[in-house]
């Protein structure tokens, strides 16, 4: 049915102008357009392929606008079909002849033959010329209520088409509400879908405006509408399926019989030949059953099969989309795959893409009854195929090294890479065997003795070079080398260019140098002085530190630099749970691959239904957006994290419930000294012998480092039952969450001070006046002289939030407070607080 | 599907548009180019790229097929694997009206490729991406002297994957079982992964609407219903239908029943994890004579009955990459020295069970070796077959009913077949 090659090829990747051959085509079409004689629409249908072919490898033929729509007054569906086309392409840039186009567009949409209605209708939608926009509404009415399917289908896009142009417009037309009862009414599916997708996008980017949207919104999640179309799934095609699982995965079901009910009847999607169906199913699954713990992990027993079957068969990609999904269920159920890690096992010629996350599977499955087999098929990846997914196997055999108990048999192998003689192995391994021993510190007389054989000319990447470094200098006293190692290092400290690596150097040094005094005094006074005269200010200054530390006092010195060390128990966890969360509500997306929840990758006006709307989203955040508020929290609370050290199971014991990491109140602060101890070599001032010095080094740590430690004026005195959490973390889902559950605890209207007001002209001062009160600003907005602020608190000692809207109107120096609580009984607390922090503002 | 796409783009191997739908208008071709062609150059092998890529707000997805890259762009959290599934199916759509996919075909079809990428898709959401009903829809070419115009049927119809009023002279229907193998063995010959993926593939050649029934020798089946299995019943795992297929039938009652659409399908895929014995294995030796000789001594055996006879038997054996001079001798079929993929290909035509066949290689290499040439790329043993009248389950076809309401006796033909998949044996 393709046509035979014909000769327009393009004509050479070099661009010709193309000038001669459009004003050729210009001319014949003109002979065509008035002629009638017989066969003419083949000719013209050989001309416009060739329009249509310039056009598409980007010769402009706009020029050819008005003999094409002359050209366009036919019968024939294929020449209407190609100028269509054209239409579409060049509209945009030409709004003035697009008018022109409108004309006959409009007389198509009442043709006798439905194909061409639709397809008129569908360019017509797609003109996107603004002030075209009141020639649209007619011919929409008529498509929505058009007795063929197709009409109404592509008449359905149209309105959401014209909800893009101009929103006004299709509200005022009342067609969101034609939609709905389309969607209820229709007999065709494909029809039903579109009036899904099309109120999905239309309600939730009205629903910041308009009240009445957001509850609309609401109802397409409601019981009624989800059970209607849920009914009528095994109608629907497979990728409008799709999207009614997507609706169904966020109904709220009212009781269990809903839950089950439910399931019952998605069973047997499951089976479905695409897997796009099968994983909205199991999205439907798993989010229906969140609250039913046995029946969740029934749903992880009943999922796991097809799941398998998706990765195994199939192209790499959709191995790649899937696997990233099983990563995220193994993350929290980490027991479902654990017997079928050999589905895991990485082929030959796969792509590196799906062996790395493969690995990944492997690293998160592995435990104590596979780990053997595991490790064996990952050190055969290590000697076989290609180099970066080496290392990948590599470290994964060191990730699951220091997440198991049982390590003898890692530790062997891992010692049998150093010993491979291959570059890159010895490197990844040495990085690995630091690691290890920083946690297993018994195991180091195994280890030592292995990396003392390599020869530190072999190791050149900066990372190992620092691991091996580290080694020589905490293991001196086991490595009978290590002093005359490290001397050879420092003499050709001019060749070393990473700063990593000279850091570390000049620590082994003086590590050595507390315990082989006599061998190592020459290498250290080398190493100060070349660290003296470093051009890297970290360098410099570090040397610069040790050096004055030992002119003061050596003993002392040895205390602060050489202190026993305590062995690590667990290793950071980078992402916060909270994080975790917002990530698997986001299942089935590319949340999922990215493993970031979708704000920190769209934009505002980009994000999908259902995720982040309403009010918050359209304020005009002043200053910082609610974005960037939470990242730069998120990133503190890594920082802190990353101190801490602290497992994600330690806190899952102490702080109950699925609130965020962060936000548990208290940090013990003996587990602060440890921690900081162990992971910050230098700054150990902590000796466990001189408890009543080491609390105040705690708190002068803590300090420094920013800890919890109120440093701003801590809430006012009079109110002392309650005390805010000085780093409340809130993000902004959870936000607009809470602000549509809860019920309005307090409203309250309160007169701000003649300075409050003045210093209000730049409204960024007072959130960063309230933070100092511990109550953060989500977002903000307004001009003068009506403001608009959306606060939050939560308590100290405990996960409950007070959420606050305060309006302020700048001329009356009036603020109205309404305030939600999760613990209503302490809302007139917070309220003082709140009140007697606003009152504050403005006053010197 | 949550988040709407916003184009979608078919590039040439250098990542150049070849043609490009914009469905919303916020992603432009040059945008979409540069990143693109930025990615692909700075890789190096596109192979290694993850599908799924982000770059300033616009997240793009993409496969490659021959030498077209197909491409969505979204600013929205789109449903990841959808999408690449929704290429794929793009993919077969055109596979299906040019034949081949390829910046050739696409080059000469620039009118139906808009118009089908308009029916697939519209506004970013897809819409219908069946071929044969896509056919209803795309005029150009198909309908040249059409007089007067059907209304799409499909999309009034009932079943939305057939169209009514087909008509052929002979009704017949093709079934095909076909089974792949995958098996990976480690290097002491242990069998660390095997399983079994297989598909009913159908080819129907049916007039009007015919009421189709499948069975199986399916265990489940066959012991609701009473019947002595006498080992003859497999366990289906894991199983997946085409669309036709009613799967609330099949949940209550295991029958398989359906209204089969017009040409090729797959009717049913499944998967069985039960421990196969490799149908096909190879042994090797390799002796390092000397610095500059190696002999590569290879054992095949096949380890099923005698009465099947596995065809266009494809051993390929890694040798090292500077290898020269290759002198081989096989006790049956022929071998080739295949340089550019670094092995011996050892091709057997006809391979009967119970059979063993030798092959003994002799290959030059350079006495001299580099002291820090890279890593020898280890690559394991792999074989190609396939083996006509058998299948590993044992799943048999007991009948396939065909009833339309005109009463035409169609002709049911049911072949099997086993092949390897991913058959990796990891013994030099």
């Amino acid at each position: 049915m393709a046509p035979p090659a014909q000769s327009q090829r393009s004509p050479s990747p070099s661009q010709p102008s193309g000038k001669s051959e459009v004003s050729d085509l210009k001319s014949q079409l003109r002979q065509l357009a008035g002629s009638r004689a017989p066969g003419v629409d083949d000719s013209k249908r050989d001309l416009f392929k060739k329009v249509i072919s310039y056009m598409t490898i980007g010769i402009d033929v706009s020029a050819l606008f008005g003999e094409m729509v002359m050209c366009s007054a036919t019968s024939d569906i294929v020449l209407k079909k190609m100028c269509y086309l054209y239409v579409g392409n060049y509209a945009k840039v030409n709004p003035d002849l697009a008018l022109l186009t409108i004309n006959f567009l409009q007389k198509d949409c009442q043709d006798q033959d439905p194909m061409i209605r639709g397809l008129a209708l569908r360019s017509l939608c797609s003109l996107r010329v603004a002030n075209l926009v009141e020639y649209l509404v007619g011919p929409l009415g008529l498509g929505l209520k058009d007795s063929n399917s197709y009409v109404r289908m592509v008449a359905v896009i149209g309105v959401l088409k014209l909800y893009h142009i101009s929103a006004s417009t299709c509200i005022d037309a009342d067609f969101p509400v034609i939609l709905k009862n389309l969607m209820i009414t229709d007999s065709d599916t494909q029809v039903v879908a579109n009036c899904l997708s099309a109120l999905q996008e239309i309600w939730s980017a009205e629903a910041s405006t308009s009240e009445e949207a957001s509850r609309e919104r609401e109802g397409l999640l409601s019981k009624p509408i989800v059970y209607f179309l849920l009914n009528k799934i095994r109608e629907f095609n497979e990728w409008a399926q799709c999207l009614v699982l997507e609706l169904a995965a966020k109904y709220v079901p009212s009781d269990n019989n809903d839950i089950f009910d439910i399931m019952n009847l998605l069973e047997d999607r499951l089976q479905h030949a695409n897997g796009a169906v099968v994983l909205a199913t199991i999205k439907v699954f798993l989010h229906l059953t969140l609250s039913m713990t046995d029946v969740h992990q029934q749903v992880y027993e009943r999922i796991k099969a097809p799941l398998l079957t998706l990765v195994s068969s199939g192209s790499p990609e959709q191995s790649y989309a899937v696997l990233s999904h099983l990563h995220l269920l193994v993350m929290r159920a980490p027991f479902i795959f654990s017997s079928d890690y050999k589905h895991f096992y990485c082929q030959y010629n796969e792509p590196s893409y799906v062996k790395k996350l493969k690995l990944e599977m492997l690293t998160a499955v592995a435990n104590e009854s596979n780990t053997y087999e595991i490790v064996t098929e990952l050190c055969e990846y290590a000697a076989n195929v290609d180099i970066p997914i080496a290392r990948e196997s590599i470290r994964a055999v060191g990730k699951i090294a220091l997440q198991q108990y049982d390590v003898n048999a890692i530790v062997d192998r891992l010692l049998q890479f150093l010993e491979m003689e291959k570059d890159y192995v010895t490197a990844e391994a040495l990085v690995l065997v630091k690691d290890l021993l920083r946690k297993y510190p018994q195991w180091s007389h195994d280890c030592i003795a292995v990396v003392g054989n390599i020869s530190s000319k072999n190791v050149q990447e900066p990372k190992a070079k620092a691991a091996l470094i580290w080694m020589l200098g905490e293991y001196s006293q086991d490595m009978q080398d290590a002093p005359y190692i490290l001397e050879g290092l420092i003499e050709s400290w001019d060749e070393e260019h990473s700063a990593e690596v000279r850091l570390h150097l000049l620590t082994a040094v003086m590590k050595c140098f507390f315990k082989r005094p006599p061998e190592t005094q020459k290498a250290l006074g080398a190493a100060l002085a070349a660290g003296l005269a470093d051009f890297h200010q970290d360098v410099h200054d570090r040397a610069l530190f040790y050096y004055r530390l030992l002119q003061h006092n050596v003993s002392v010195a040895e205390r602060v630099v050489n202190p026993p060390k305590q062995a690590v128990s667990v290793f950071a966890d980078t992402q916060s749970s909270e994080i975790k969360d917002r990530i698997f509500d986001e299942f089935n997306s590319l949340s999922v691959v990215y493993q970031k929840p979708s704000y920190m990758f769209t934009d505002k006006e980009h994000r999908g239904p259902f995720e982040f709307s309403e009010e918050l989203g359209n304020l005009s955040i002043a200053g910082e957006s609610a974005d960037n508020v939470v990242s730069a929290q998120r990133v503190e609370a890594n920082d802190k994290d990353l101190l801490l050290s602290t497992s994600e199971k330690e806190e899952a014991k102490i702080s109950t419930g699925n609130d965020s990491a962060y936000s548990a109140p208290m940090y013990d602060a003996s587990s602060v000294l440890v921690t900081a101890s162990q992971t910050l070599m230098e700054p150990a001032i902590s000796n466990p012998t001189l408890p009543g010095q080491a609390t105040q080094a705690i708190l002068a740590i803590d300090d420094l480092l920013g800890l919890g430690i109120p440093a701003a004026p801590a809430p006012p005195p009079p109110p002392p039952q309650l005390k805010l959490h000085t780093r409340a973390v809130l993000d902004p889902a959870t936000f607009q969450q809470k602000w549509r559950q809860l019920p309005v605890a307090l409203s309250q209207e309160y007169s701000l001070s003649p300075q409050g007001i003045a210093a209000l002209t730049a409204p960024q001062a007072l959130l960063r006046h309230m933070q100092g009160h511990s109550i953060q600003c989500i977002a903000s907005g307004g001009q003068s002289p009506n403001f608009k602020f959306f606060f939050f608190a939560q308590k100290a000692e405990e996960p409950s939030n007070y959420l606050v809207e305060c309006i302020i109107n700048s001329s009356s120096a009036k603020a109205q407070m309404k305030i939600k609580a999760d613990d209503q009984s302490t809302s007139q607390a917070f309220s003082d607080i709140f009140q007697s922090a606003l009152s504050k503002f403005g006053v010197p | 599907m949550a988040g709407a796409v916003s184009a979608l783009f078919l590039l040439d191997i250098k990542g150049r548009v070849l043609v490009w739908r914009d469905y919303r208008g916020d992603v432009s071709a040059t945008q979409a180019e540069r990143f693109f062609t930025k990615l692909i150059e700075k890789e190096g092998d596109p192979e290694s790229q993850d599908p799924v890529v982000y770059d300033n707000g616009v997240t793009y997805m993409f496969i490659q097929h021959s030498n077209v890259y197909l491409m969505t762009a979204s600013r929205q959290n789109c449903n990841a694997a959808s999408l690449l599934f929704f290429l794929h199916r793009v993919v077969d759509v055109f596979k299906h009206y040019f034949e081949e996919l390829e910046e050739e075909s696409l080059r000469d079809n620039f009118v139906v490729v808009y118009e089908l990428l308009d029916e697939m898709m519209d506004f970013g959401y897809p819409q219908y991406t069946e071929a044969k009903i896509l056919g209803e829809f795309i005029k150009t070419d198909a309908y040249r002297m059409e007089v007067a115009q059907r209304p799409p049927m499909a999309v009034t119809n009932a079943v939305s994957w057939r169209s009514e009023g087909i008509v052929y002279k002979k009704n017949e229907v093709f079934l095909d079982v076909v089974e792949k193998v995958n098996i990976l063995v480690n290097s002491n010959g242990q069998i660390i992964r095997s399983d079994v993926v297989g598909a009913l593939k159908m080819r129907t050649y049916l007039s009007g609407m015919p009421e189709c029934k499948l069975g199986l020798n399916d265990r489940v089946l066959l012991e609701a219903q009473g019947r002595a299995t006498k080992g003859k019943a497999i366990d289906l795992e894991d199983i997946k239908f085409h669309q036709c297929v009613r799967l609330a039938r099949f949940e209550n009652d295991r029958t398989i029943s359906f209204i089969p659409p017009d040409g090729s399908f797959d009717l049913m895929t499944y998967r069985l994890s039960t421990q196969v014995k490799p149908l096909i294995w190879v042994e090797a030796q390799v002796e390092r004579h000397s610095r500059s000789r190696v002999e590569i001594m290879v054992k095949a055996r096949s380890q099923f009955k005698e009465r099947s006879t596995a065809t266009n038997v494809e051993i390929e054996l890694p040798v090292p990459a500077d290898a020269s001079n290759p002198n081989v001798r096989t006790s049956m079929g022929s071998a080739a020295y295949a340089p550019e993929s670094d092995a011996l290909v050892w091709k057997i035509k006809s391979f009967p069970g119970g059979k063993e066949y030798m092959l003994r290689a002799e290959f030059r290499i350079p006495s001299i070796t580099a002291e820090d040439g890279g890593p020898e790329r280890k690559a394991p043993i792999r074989v190609k077959f396939e083996i006509p009248y058998f299948t590993v389950s044992g799943i048999q076809v007991r009948y396939l009913k065909i009833i339309e309401k005109s009463g035409y006796q169609a002709l049911p033909w049911v072949r099997y077949i086993t092949m390897a998949g991913e058959y990796e044996l990891r013994l030099i």
